[in-house]
């Protein structure tokens, strides 16, 4: 996909016609994203030249994937990831409200309004509607035990404009359930503690939480075994295979016996590490019939793999780094770094483990874990793109849920904030306002509407009527949104349809900023590529 | 058997990788092939070193590169990054799984495959039909191996176009949503940036680690990087990374760098900006490998390593071939299957692991870890002339920046020669190459400290989609001819089936001027008072203070090589 790439070769354009060049970036993008917007929009599949598919319904993963070349439209689709990046959701939203401001604006400035005047109007406008979305924001109580009704509403709400509607909700317990599986009282909630994982397989398309670990590998030695119950689990990160030391460094200068001598004494250091790790396993699972399953960071060379499993141990190589945090937290016990003072309060639990193998990859369950603070969510699908797609969903899923629980609040969704900012914009703001700035809130609150009117266009619906019928409800202060299937106004409370406040908060700061910087150019001056030599 | 993963970061290094496993993939199938030569079936290479053994989800095998490699998007062409081995069945088009409503399909438009690519999936598709490949009349044999050179030579863009390798479907990452052209993405800190935004970083630390994690015994990492732009600082962030996680694991790092081919003169505040980065890439990469070896000469055609051949400068097809045959040859003692003890293969000598090399050339007394990189290609045979002599005098420097005759007494070497020619053209034993190699330094004018020798008789072979970039004096088995053998100048894969190789690397003070240059070029445009680059620096992410230490690390640098210098910065 690529974008209308407007006079290219224009070396110096005036303000006039760089504004103009701007607006039109902008609104060129609107068009690319528009149709994404919401439960009824459209999936977008992509397929490459080299037949490589891409699947997505995501403003950003979308944007990620285009090749945008028109600076202004980079500079918008920056924006728009940012905006991912902070607060996981409503990229589309935001690509849509720059293109509308600048749209709106355009009008104005055909009647030959200087675009300073639009910016300074833009300014009040996202002032008085910040401080209205703090009025109109409906606050949830996170005490001990927050309210789960109101996570999966959020969640379910976001996950719906991204799967269909069974899947949506088979996802909804799931990422509600993980969130407030790592959660912790009075810490940040690091999301890096679900892991996500995947799976190919020939149909299936099914997701499911482990509570627990899924790791990427298995154990390297066909004696270990596939599977063991009542395991406890050292999670280390301790180098169990033999190095060249570096005191070798002159070894083409020394004889043969002393470089065997040297080897041999490095040998030794790497079995006793080993050695320890078996006396910790027997001092736990003698007199009894429980598992020992090590877990190490760094590598574990065949050698000390034989000896391990010749004690009955499982043991994996390389986990992820992250994986070592995630353990603890799941298992319980500690990460250890030596292995001089092993003692079994290092040791975590897990009731089952076991590997699941598919052609070369393998995977490790640790499950059944007491009081876990860290889970998986495994995705299984046919193929790679509609994982990948999922994957996206679970993250936004996810994110929707932290949201709610770090704001404690949340916003109506289908529409409703929109309408009812813009019309406390027209009907209350706009009138304290000197002059023409006036106009630029105007702009500002006919921009909003952008929202609903795509989700209704999107349902197929006639906008207009939309809108006039939401903002007459509004005015006789009922509070609605629209319905996706019939565009009646509909109240987003009864349905359950929320939005995170921190990501309508970012949307109405940051589009009015990158907005006013596009209306505010001076001089672009675009070089062509390869107009003039360079001297 | 001690496992090696390739690391590929940017165009350039994809290029010579390219080249590089084309050669293994040619081994392979000549160790195979009844036909063959007996130097190819008894190479008595270990192909896993390079190489892993996996499994489709249908249980067939399968055999690919331990390979991360790192390009841009859309940088494959018609290569689709997951490989043809794994594949599952291809969805049918617009049916999506996840989604009730709406559909909106965007295909780009299909890139045809070169006529090379086209013949490897008819082949693909005759082994896929009768189970073995049927020979004489399979569909591959109507399209004519001479047209594939001509397609090739005229139409190489991709560094995929000229592939014959499965790839595992880890191997081949892209970068997606830059926005950037290539043009844009010119320097460390673009570069950088475009390493650690979004899940980038992380995605390729799995890779990796894919890789590794299948390791018994990993010896090392070879990793390639193409240094002329944002690429180094995707490899600097992703090798900090590595030696963070993969303390243990020696990284031996070549530097590649495509010939100079702009005809317009930089501005000054582009040569400015490139000086710089070369400055910062350079030290941020040898930070994180324990040997670095700087590739690429301004020009290749017309330097002196280019005597036998005939290639084009502007063409990263000719110029990644030659550099990939001297990766080639570096890295065979690294495989060379090691025998008892006692015994003695008659196929190769001198088997040696990265970290035997790497204690070599950087651990000995001046500790210097950026090695030069010398080739020989074709090597001459040892015959007629004054033999030895010969052999040194054509070991020509792919380093750039450095010094022609030096007297380094400290100079450490490690030289590999494989399938030279000795007396009566048969192929030299490998006594007779000790014999030679150990002749040729005693009557050399200088000689280094130290030197070690590897030995293979399996020569480097000449596969089809290698480039036509053989001079007239070359022939077919790779022997250097006395009279020129066709009017045309340049022969390509169709003419010249294998060559004899010889490369070296070598730490000597002959470096000096590439740490001056550049030591140089940091005070004058990032140090100095007023200095044109320091914003630019900052911008990069390097403060004051990073500068400094980049100095200090260059200027301690300098003086073990170079004990007499004067300390240029105590004059301004
Ligand atoms: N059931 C529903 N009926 C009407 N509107 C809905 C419904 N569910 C969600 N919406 C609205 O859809 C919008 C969100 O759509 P969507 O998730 O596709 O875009 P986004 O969040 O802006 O961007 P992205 O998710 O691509 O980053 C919100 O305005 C939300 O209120
Ligand atoms: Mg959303």
């Amino acid at each position: 996909m690529s974008l209308r790439v407007l006079n290219p070769n224009a070396e110096v354009l005036n303000k006039s016609a760089a504004l103009h060049m701007n607006i039109n970036a902008a609104k060129g993008l609107q068009d690319v994203l528009k149709t994404n917007l919401g439960p009824k929009g459209t999936i977008k599949m992509l397929v490459g030249g080299a037949g490589d598919i891409k699947l997505t319904k995501d403003g950003n993963t979308l944007l990620k994937e285009m090749q945008i070349q028109n600076p202004t439209a980079i500079m918008i689709a920056r924006t728009a990831v940012a905006q991912d990046d902070t607060s996981g959701d409503g990229t589309t939203s935001t690509v849509l409200f720059i293109g509308e401001l600048m749209k709106q604006s355009e009008r104005y400035i055909d009647e030959g309004m200087h675009p300073r005047v639009i910016v300074d109007g833009f300014e009040i406008a996202k002032r008085a509607t910040l401080q209205f979305l703090e009025k109109f924001k409906i606050p949830v109580v996170m005490g001990e035990e927050p309210d789960k009704e109101i996570l999966k509403m959020v969640a379910r709400t976001t996950l719906r404009t991204k799967l269909y509607e069974a899947m949506a909700d088979q996802l909804t317990d799931i990422v509600a359930n993980a969130v407030l599986c790592i959660r912790k009282p009075e810490e940040p909630i690091d999301l890096f503690m679900v892991e996500i994982m995947h799976m190919r397989h020939k149909f299936d398309v099914d997701t499911r939480l482990v509570e627990g670990l899924v790791l990427d590998h298995g154990s390297r030695h066909p004696d270990m075994k596939r599977r063991a119950e009542n395991c406890y689990i050292l999670t280390c990160n301790v180098s169990l295979e033999y190095e060249k030391s570096e005191i070798n460094a002159g070894f083409f200068y020394t004889n043969a016996e002393q470089r065997e001598a040297m080897i041999a004494a490095e040998r030794r250091s790497v079995d006793e590490r080993v050695q320890k790790i078996i006396d910790l396993k027997n001092k736990v699972c003698t007199g009894n019939d429980n598992s020992f399953v090590v877990i190490n960071q760094k590598g574990i060379d065949p050698p000390s793999l034989d000896f391990l499993a010749r004690e009955g141990i499982i043991a994996l190589r390389r986990a992820k780094r992250r994986n070592m945090e995630r353990l603890v937290l799941a298992c319980g016990g500690e990460a250890v770094n030596s292995v001089d003072d092993l003692n079994p309060d290092c040791l975590g639990w897990a009731g089952l483990v076991y590997e699941h193998v598919l052609g070369e990859e393998k995977y490790t369950f640790v499950e059944n874990v007491k009081n876990p603070h860290s889970c998986t969510i495994l995705i299984k699908g046919p193929n790679d793109h509609t994982i990948a797609q999922i994957k996206d969903a679970v993250r936004d899923g996810l994110r929707a849920v932290k949201n709610t629980i770090e704001d404690e609040a949340v916003v109506l969704g289908a529409g409703a904030f929109e309408v009812a900012a813009r019309q406390y914009l027209v009907n209350d703001v706009k009138k304290t306002v000197q002059g023409r700035a006036q106009l630029g809130v105007e702009a500002f609150a006919d921009a909003l509407l952008v929202v609903p009117k795509t989700l209704a266009e999107n349902s197929g619906l006639d906008t207009q009527d939309v809108i006039i019928a939401l903002t007459g409800e509004h005015d006789k202060g009922n509070v609605v949104g629209l319905s996706q299937h019939t565009g009646e106004p509909i109240d987003p409370q009864m349905e359950g349809i929320f939005d995170n406040y921190s990501v309508k908060r970012q949307i109405i700061n940051s589009g009015p900023v990158i907005a006013s910087q596009l209306l505010l150019v001076d001089e672009v001056i675009r070089a062509g590529r390869n107009m003039r030599k360079p001297n | 058997m001690k496992e090696i993963v390739t690391v590929q970061v940017g165009s350039y290094a994809n290029f010579i990788g390219s080249h590089f496993w084309n050669f293994q993939d040619e081994l392979l199938g000549l160790a195979d092939n009844p036909g063959s030569d007996e130097i190819f079936k008894n190479h008595n290479l270990d192909m896993n070193v390079l190489y892993r053994s996996g499994e489709t989800h249908q249980g067939i095998p399968t055999y690919t590169p331990r390979l991360v490699s790192v390009d841009f998007k859309g940088s494959l062409g018609s290569v689709n990054s997951r490989g043809t081995l794994y594949n599952e069945a291809p969805a049918p088009p617009g049916h999506v799984l996840t989604w009730n409503g709406g559909v909106a399909t965007s295909a780009s438009e299909p890139l045809k495959k070169n006529l090379f690519l086209e013949s490897l999936y008819l082949e693909d598709e005759d082994v896929g039909n009768t189970g073995f490949n049927s020979g004489k009349n399979d569909s591959r044999s109507e399209i004519q191996d001479k047209d594939i050179v001509e397609c090739l030579e005229t139409g190489v863009q991709y560094w995929t176009d000229f592939s014959k390798v499965h790839y595992h479907p880890q191997s081949l990452y892209e970068l997606s949503g830059l926005w950037m052209n290539i043009e844009g993405f010119d320097n460390y800190g673009v570069g950088r940036d475009a390493f650690s935004g979004g899940l980038r970083g992380e995605e390729i630390n799995e890779r990796l680690r894919f890789f590794i994690e299948e390791c018994d015994h990993i010896q090392g990492i070879q990793f390639v990087v193409d240094d002329a732009g944002g690429f180094s600082g995707v490899a600097g962030e992703f090798l900090e990374n590595i030696a963070d996680e993969y303390t243990n694991i020696p990284v031996l790092l070549y530097s590649v760098h495509s010939p100079d081919t702009s005809m317009d003169p930089k501005s000054r505040k582009r040569t400015i900006s490139c000086n710089l980065h070369d400055v910062v890439s350079f030290s941020r990469l040898l930070a994180f490998c324990k040997l670095f070896i700087p590739v690429g000469l301004p020009s290749l055609g017309k330097s002196r390593t280019s005597s036998f051949l005939s290639l084009k400068d502007e063409k990263p097809y000719h110029t990644s071939a030659v550099y990939a045959s001297a990766i080639h040859s570096i890295s065979l003692p690294f495989r060379i299957e090691q025998l008892g003890p006692s015994s003695q293969s008659s196929y190769t000598c001198g088997a040696m692991a990265v970290n035997d090399l790497v204690q070599m050339l950087a651990g000995q007394a001046r500790q210097n870890m950026v090695s030069i990189l010398d080739v020989s290609m074709p090597a001459p045979s040892f015959t007629g002339h004054p033999v030895q002599q010969y052999l040194l005098e054509n070991l020509q420097p792919l380093t750039p920046e450095i010094v022609e005759n030096v007297e380094d007494y400290q100079a450490v070497e490690s030289m590999t020669v494989h399938g030279v020619y000795g007396a009566g053209c048969q192929r030299a034993s490998i006594s007779e190459v000790k014999d030679a190699v150990q002749a040729a330094y005693e009557n050399a004018v200088t000689r280094p400290k130290f030197s070690h020798l590897s030995v293979a008789r399996c020569p480097l072979p000449i596969p089809l989609p290698f480039p036509s970039i053989f001079g007239n004096l070359v022939g077919q088995h790779g022997e250097l001819l006395d009279t020129p053998i066709s009017d045309s100048a340049s022969r390509g894969s169709l003419e010249v089936h294998s060559i004899p190789m010889a490369a070296r690397l070598r730490s000597s003070n002959a470096v000096l001027p590439f740490l001056e240059n550049r030591l140089g070029n940091l005070r004058k445009f990032g140090i100095a008072r007023g200095a044109p680059g320091t914003e630019l620096l900052r911008n990069w992410g390097f403060g004051k203070e990073d500068l400094e230490d980049i100095d200090e690390t260059l200027s301690k640098m300098v003086m073990t090589l170079n004990p007499y210098s004067q300390e240029s910065s105590d004059s301004d």
